[in-house]
């Protein structure tokens, strides 16, 4: 197969698929962008608040801690945060890893990949429990805002608001990932996929947790740093 | 058909997956040190130069969201076809964030236009109030219980 | 590009053997299997028609028990009380809190679970795998599940309605304060949980079903089958699917940020408030323009999520019926599509008066005007299709010509309402409700009424019986504009919409006799679709038999099923496709199928 062969192929004109792709694998891509939608609209809508308040939260003073932190030690804003965002990062590279694999009809790089996205998931998820822990142990919880402005005016709760609704929704996105990554894994471990022949279900599910990836690109830039 | 990939495809493919995972930490490195130079030069920066950078902040999320999809979600590796009917789309957010923002914006400046009273009470300072565990139990009762007969 | 190209085949495989898996299915089928939860598109289009029809009529006969409010405000009807109990109609009055659960019922019910799920629901359903040639949806049971959690929305709906509280009463676009404060109204307590609960269910449903359709749609069209070459029906099923599926999710978010409020004393849309009976609210910072802004998000597409399915299969039966091809299919085609994007970005006009910011009003102005370009175009091209054709005044052409004409009138008003000056004046009274009416509300019915008398031979291999069918229209589309128009007149009075009872103003004494006669009408128009649906059920079982499978001499695949399509539609290949869907007076042929080849010197569509 060539380049040419793919560029002369009449994609719209019925009988196939016009982006070579199987159906289920579009149906995900379409359900990424609703799910996009969904997302989009709780950060533009928290975009909207903040445009509408007068001062915000300083970021760097409230997320300054992290875990096993001695008391009385120098804050240090951004550490934590960095940290979760690492590990979903490498959790997406194994993703993509598995994924790969799968394409070569490599079932051990599969397992392998997908133990270690799970993994990573696991952290994360564990790194976000800590940390809404923490905060309300501080006094910060849906309707309570102990935090002042960065000016150090009265600020509103609508900070702690959304941001336990929106880390909340990526969180439970997170966690559903992990859980469709353990069926994966359990379905590859039966071989499942060694006697389909292929592995696009590993891809479908690859693509979400890529989503996820991405959405926490967003939640992360837009609550930790600006 | 799929049996015939070979070892060299893999390895290529492993190439590019790591080249994008080291481009990613790179430019999450490099917000995080605007992040800490905003930080550490807190109060002494001027504005202008916070609104650079953040906005170049957000700039670079979009660059780590394009490098996500691209490559992670392997779109740029799908036919043109596929590329468009996502990211054409996506184009509706323009439209979508401008307004909300500008809607937001200009809420704010009529509270503060018009209710004079609100307007004076964001320009008073206040103490942070951080609880104990005990007192945050004690606080947090009448909130629930307001909420609850909503 | 040679990794991609072998990466890409094995994935097509797929798709085929898909396809092959339904030859085998429709063997053992039990009752539950068949009619229950079945999974062939044809039984889940027909789950959805009657469900639909189920709820047509609990709406209708909603506005029937509010219009007898509105119409005879100080007659007394004891017998209502003893019907419907003292919550809803003591001394034989609605009582204000059932006027405005009533109305709020009405419109969520009408909006979503007819003109939603009823429409696009059913004609997605059974006409896309017939139209593209493909032997089901892309994935059966997703379209399944999509029907049973539309179902259990409406079972969660139906249960709001008979709560000590009443139903939802705050409008069917449940703005906050109202609809987050239960102390606010009696309908904002549980009556609110529950319909916020109905409504996540809907939206998942019609995400489910959506995403099935576009995959159908771009995935399943059967060999020759380009883009170019689909019925306009198909066109405007996949738009309405795309505006679902990037819309409503919008909705959800509104709605989760709503149930914060309710329940966990967040401030996203409550600010500082006062209420009566509770007091100051602890609330501060919130915006209850920002849920407005979240909820016409979704609100606007959701008028077209409406409409254009009704154009798409008003366009195909206009087509058939005038023996004439569609005029300018790609100016149609276009048109739909700008009117899809369009949809996405003009949702503050429903906003003006709000507090919205006026230049960005202003702006909204601009672009919601400009809808009136893809719509005239509409509207010219149907014109010219019945122009010079040799028209055949079948039921379903009387209800496509009947869409036309309401469709000018009611966005002709449309015109008025876009702009932010006139809107002071006319925002919340009549003339919205005349407007949205005609255009939304009874011109999308007339689509469905159309295709319903079009496509009943398919779904059930009998006809609908004409004269019956003559009378539902002529009754149906007089009685509408009997009601409607006068609307128009009561709302440029300045009448507001959403009151209770006009008989306190002075002002409005005048439009008592208006009122009484409107409500007269009214009744008489639900009555006479109780003869449509009697017509409906009793031809499923008595109607005249189908003899031909093409009985409309209609050129799209559908018609060339067997008369009554099994699962997997065609018992043996599936047709490939020659031409485009409307060769009718072609080189002397009356009209020629889409899988006939194309003859020897015959020019290509």
């Amino acid at each position: 197969m060539s380049t040419t062969a793919v560029h002369n192929t009449k994609w719209w004109s019925g009988g196939k698929s016009p982006f070579n792709l199987e159906y289920g694998k579009v149906m995900m891509w379409y359900f990424l962008m609703s799910d996009a939608f969904t997302f989009g609209a709780f950060l533009i809508a928290y975009g909207t608040s903040r445009f509408a308040t007068n001062g915000w939260p300083d970021p760097n003073h409230v997320f300054s801690s992290y875990p096993f932190k001695a008391e009385g030690s120098a804050a240090a804003p951004l550490v934590f945060v960095s940290f979760m965002t690492f590990v979903l990062i490498v959790s997406s590279v194994t993703m993509v890893l598995a994924v790969q694999a799968g394409h070569h009809q490599d079932k051990k790089g599969v397992v392998r990949n997908l133990i270690l996205t799970i993994i990573g998931g696991a952290i994360f998820l564990g790194c976000q429990a800590w940390e809404w822990t923490h905060l309300h142990a501080e006094g910060a919880w849906w309707g309570l805002n102990p935090f002042t402005n960065a000016d150090g005016t009265h600020a509103t709760t609508n900070f702690t608001n959304f941001f336990f609704t929106i880390t909340g929704f990526h969180g439970f996105h997170v966690f559903s990932g992990v859980i469709i990554n353990i069926v994966m894994l359990i379905m590859t471990l039966n071989n499942t996929f060694e006697k389909k022949g292929h592995y696009l279900m590993i891809e479908k599910a690859g693509l979400y947790w890529h989503f996820v990836d991405l959405v926490w690109v967003f939640v992360f830039t837009l609550f930790y740093l600006v | 058909m799929s049996h015939s990939y070979n070892a060299e495809t893999y390895a290529a493919a492993k190439k590019e997956i790591w080249k994008i995972t080291w481009i990613l930490s790179a430019l999450t490195i490099v917000e995080l040190a605007m992040g800490f130079w905003m930080y550490f030069s807190h109060g002494t920066m001027s504005s202008s130069m916070v609104m650079f950078l953040k906005g170049t902040i957000l700039i670079l999320m979009m660059v780590k969201a394009f490098y996500i999809v691209s490559y992670f979600m392997h779109l740029k590796h799908e036919i043109k076809n596929m590329i468009m009917t996502i990211v054409v789309p996506l184009l509706l957010f323009v439209w979508f964030i401008t307004s909300f923002l500008y809607e937001g914006n200009s809420y704010k400046s009529l509270k503060n236009r018009y209710d004079k009273h609100l307007q004076e009470q964001t320009t008073i300072k206040v103490e942070e109030k951080h609880h104990s565990e005990a007192e945050h139990e004690k606080t947090a009762e009448p909130a629930t219980e307001e909420s609850s007969h909503h | 590009m040679i990794t991609e190209a072998v990466l890409h085949n094995h994935d097509v495989r797929g798709h085929d053997v898909h396809s092959e898996d339904h030859h085998e299915h429709h063997h053992h089928e039990t009752f539950i299997s068949k009619y229950v939860f079945s999974m062939d598109h044809k039984m889940i289009a027909k789950q959805f028609l009657i469900t639909g029809m189920v709820w047509a009529i609990v709406g209708g006969l909603m506005s029937v028990l509010f219009r007898l409010q509105l119409g005879y405000p100080n007659e007394s009807f004891p017998w209502l009380e003893d019907l419907l109990g003292k919550w809803w109609a003591e001394k034989g009055h609605i009582t204000p809190q059932a006027y405005y659960a009533l109305v709020t019922t009405h419109g969520t019910v009408l909006v979503f679970f007819v003109l939603t799920a009823g429409l696009s629901g059913t004609f997605a359903n059974f006409l896309i795998p017939l139209q593209i040639g493909a032997r089901d949806m892309a994935s059966p049971f997703m379209n399944m599940l999509s029907y049973w959690f539309f179902f259990l929305a409406g079972v969660v709906m139906m249960c709001s309605i008979f709560v000590e509280n009443g139903p939802f009463s705050g409008g069917w676009t449940a703005y906050p304060p109202l609809s987050a404060l239960g102390d606010a109204s009696p309908g904002s307590k549980t009556g609110m949980d529950l319909w916020l609960t109905s409504m996540s269910l809907f939206i998942i449903s019609s995400l489910l079903g959506g995403l099935n359709y576009i995959a159908t749609v771009l995935n399943m069209r059967t060999k020759g089958m380009s883009m170019t070459r689909l019925p306009l029906t198909i066109w405007a099923l996949f738009f309405t699917a795309v505006l679902g599926v990037l819309s409503f999710p919008v909705l959800l978010s509104g709605c989760v940020l709503l149930i914060f409020d309710r329940n966990f004393g967040t401030s996203f849309y409550l600010s500082d408030l006062f209420v009566n009976g509770v007091g100051a609210l602890p609330n501060e910072g919130g915006s209850a323009i920002l849920f407005q802004h979240l909820f016409w998000f979704l609100g606007h597409p959701e008028v077209y999520i409406i409409l254009l399915p009704a154009m798409g299969m008003v366009s195909e039966i206009l087509s058939v019926n005038s023996r004439k091809p569609i005029f300018g299919y790609m100016a149609m085609v276009g048109s739909l599509f700008a009117i899809a994007i369009l949809a996405f970005l003009v949702w503050a006009h429903h906003m003006f008066v709000t507090g919205l910011n006026p230049f960005l009003g202003s702006v909204f102005v601009l672009l919601t005007l400009l809808i009136a370009v893809p719509s005239a175009i509409k509207v010219f091209n149907w014109l010219t299709t019945l122009w010079k054709g040799s028209i055949r005044f079948t039921p379903a052409m009387m209800f496509a010509i009947g869409f036309v004409s309401l469709f000018i009138s009611g966005g002709l008003t449309g015109i008025w309402l876009g702009n932010s000056a006139l809107d002071i004046h006319l925002h919340d009274t009549y003339f919205v409700v005349a407007h949205f009416h005609i255009v939304m509300g009874v011109a999308s019915m007339f689509g469905m009424f159309a295709g319903i008398y079009h496509w009943f031979p398919k779904m059930y291999g009998k006809y609908l019986n004409n004269t019956l069918g003559y009378i539902h229209f002529w009754a149906t589309i007089v009685g509408a504009y009997l009601i409607f128009w006068p609307m128009h007149y009561q709302g440029l009075a300045g009448m507001p919409r959403r009151y209770y009872d006009f008989s306190n103003w002075e002002s409005f004494k005048d439009s008592a006799s208006i009122n009484a006669f409107l409500s007269t009408i009214a009744m008489i128009v639900f009555m006479v679709q109780l003869l449509f649906l009697f017509n409906f059920f009793y031809s499923i079982f008595k109607g005249r038999k189908v003899t031909t499978k093409n009985p409309w001499e209609s050129n799209t695949l559908e018609w060339t099923t067997p008369i009554n399509p099994g699962h997997g539609n065609w018992p043996g290949e599936i047709p490939e496709v020659h031409r485009w869907a409307y060769d009718y007076g072609k080189d002397g042929k009356e009209f020629i199928p889409q899988d006939v080849p194309l003859g020897h010197d015959e020019s290509q569509h």
